[in-house]
C-alpha cells in the first residue's frame, strides 16, 4: 500500500508538471525574410540624339559660330550598395574626338524626385576616349526617372585649334556614360 | 502497524494537498493558450528594371500568412494578443512591419468575440496589442485566426543584404 501511494504521488506530480508545461504555451512566432540585392542601373533621358552644329558667319572675316549649349539630357540612376560598400561614380567618354573641336560636358546637382545619397558633380570636362568622372560619391540612391529627374547635363562644343577645323557633315560621336565603383 | 498506517495517511494527505496546489497553480499559469501556425514569410521584392526608379516600397503577405489558435478559459473571461518583432539576426529599422487580423477563424462559442486588429498595426520591438478575445459563458477557443503581414519602407537607400526578423505573438491578460 505504501508503495502504491508513493507511486501515486510521484505520478500525479509528474503528470501535473508535464500537463502544466504543455498547456502553458502563451507565445509563438513566425519569421519574415527579405533580400535586397545590389543594384546598378544608369540611363540618359531622353534617348533622342543631340545635334550640335557650327554655323557659318554672316560677315566675312568672322569665325564660324559655336552651337548653343545643349541641356536636354538628364542622367538617371539607381544604386543599391552593400553596407560599407564603395560609393559609385559615373564616367563619360567618347568613341572618337574631332580634330579642332572639344566636346565638353558637365553634370548639375541632382534634382527631381530622387532620394538617398545622390552623387556630387565634377567640374566640366573635355571628353576623350578615356573615361573621366563627371559624378562621384553615389551611395544607395535613386534619381527618379526621365527628364527633370537626376543630373542635368550641359553638353557644349568649343574650338581648340581653329586651323584644324574642317567642313564635315553628320559626324556621329557616341558619348558613353558608365556607372562604376 | 497502526502507527505506520497513520503516517501513511498523513503522507497521502499532504501529497494530495500538494497535488491540488499544483493543479490550481498550473491552471492559473496556463490560463490562456496561444499557438502560432501558418507559414514563415519570404518577401518577394520585384527587381528594378528602370534606372532612376526605387522599389514600390510596400508588400503584403497572403491574407492568411499566419494562423493563430487561441483560447481563453471562461473563468478568466478575456485575453489579448500582442505582437512584436526581434531581429533574427539582422534587420534594418527602416523596414516597417505591420500586421492585421483578416478574419475571425473558427470557434464553437457563439457568444465569444474577437475585437480589434482589423486595420494594420505597426509591429515594434516591444509588445503592442493586436486584438482581444472575450469569453462569455463558455471557453473561448478560436482556431485559424488569419493574420496578414505587411512590409513597407523597402528602398535602395537601405544597404543591400538579406534581412530576417521574428514576429512574436503572445496571449496575456488585458
Amino acid at each position: 500500500m505504501r508503495s502504491r501511494m508513493k507511486h501515486f504521488g510521484i505520478n500525479t506530480v509528474i503528470f501535473l508538471m508535464v500537463s502544466c508545461r504543455i498547456s502553458a504555451q502563451s507565445t509563438g512566432n513566425r519569421t519574415v525574410a527579405v533580400t535586397l540585392p545590389v543594384v546598378t542601373l544608369i540611363d540618359v533621358e531622353p534617348s533622342s540624339p543631340v545635334t550640335l552644329s557650327y554655323s557659318a558667319p554672316a560677315d566675312a572675316g568672322r569665325p564660324v559660330a559655336l552651337p548653343s549649349v545643349n541641356m536636354t539630357k538628364w542622367v538617371n540612376y539607381t544604386s543599391a550598395i552593400a553596407l560599407g560598400g564603395i560609393s559609385r561614380r559615373i564616367t563619360a567618354s567618347v568613341n572618337q574626338v574631332i580634330s579642332g573641336v572639344d566636346i565638353k560636358v558637365q553634370a548639375s546637382g541632382a534634382s527631381g524626385s530622387g532620394g538617398g545619397t545622390l552623387g556630387i558633380p565634377s567640374a566640366q570636362i573635355t571628353l576623350t576616349t578615356a573615361a573621366q568622372t563627371i559624378i562621384s560619391g553615389i551611395g544607395g540612391a535613386f534619381t527618379g526617372n526621365g527628364a527633370n529627374n537626376g543630373h542635368q547635363l550641359s553638353i557644349s562644343l568649343t574650338t581648340n585649334t581653329y586651323a584644324n577645323l574642317s567642313a564635315r557633315t553628320n559626324t556621329p560621336v557616341i558619348i558613353t556614360y558608365t556607372i562604376t565603383e | 502497524m497502526i502507527y505506520n498506517n497513520s503516517l501513511l495517511n498523513k503522507v497521502f494527505f499532504y501529497k494530495s494537498i500538494i497535488s491540488v496546489f499544483l493543479l490550481i497553480s498550473c491552471y492559473v499559469k496556463s490560463q490562456r493558450v496561444l499557438t502560432v501556425g501558418g507559414n514563415n514569410w519570404t518577401v518577394a521584392v520585384p527587381s528594378i528594371t528602370e534606372a532612376g526608379s526605387n522599389y514600390s516600397g510596400t508588400y503584403e503577405s497572403a491574407s492568411n500568412q499566419v494562423l493563430l489558435n487561441a483560447s481563453v478559459p471562461l473563468l478568466l473571461g478575456n485575453g489579448k494578443i500582442t505582437v512584436r518583432y526581434e531581429p533574427n539576426p539582422n534587420w534594418d529599422s527602416s523596414l516597417i512591419l505591420q500586421a492585421r487580423r483578416t478574419g475571425n477563424g473558427t470557434t464553437a462559442c457563439v457568444a465569444c468575440t474577437l475585437t480589434g486588429g482589423t486595420s494594420y498595426v505597426m509591429i515594434p520591438l516591444t509588445d503592442v496589442e493586436l486584438f482581444r478575445i472575450q469569453a462569455t459563458l463558455a471557453l473561448a477557443s478560436y482556431t485559424n485566426i488569419p493574420v496578414q503581414l505587411q512590409l513597407s519602407g523597402v528602398s535602395v537607400t537601405i544597404p543591400a543584404a538579406t534581412y530576417n526578423s521574428r514576429i512574436i505573438f503572445t496571449i496575456s491578460a488585458l
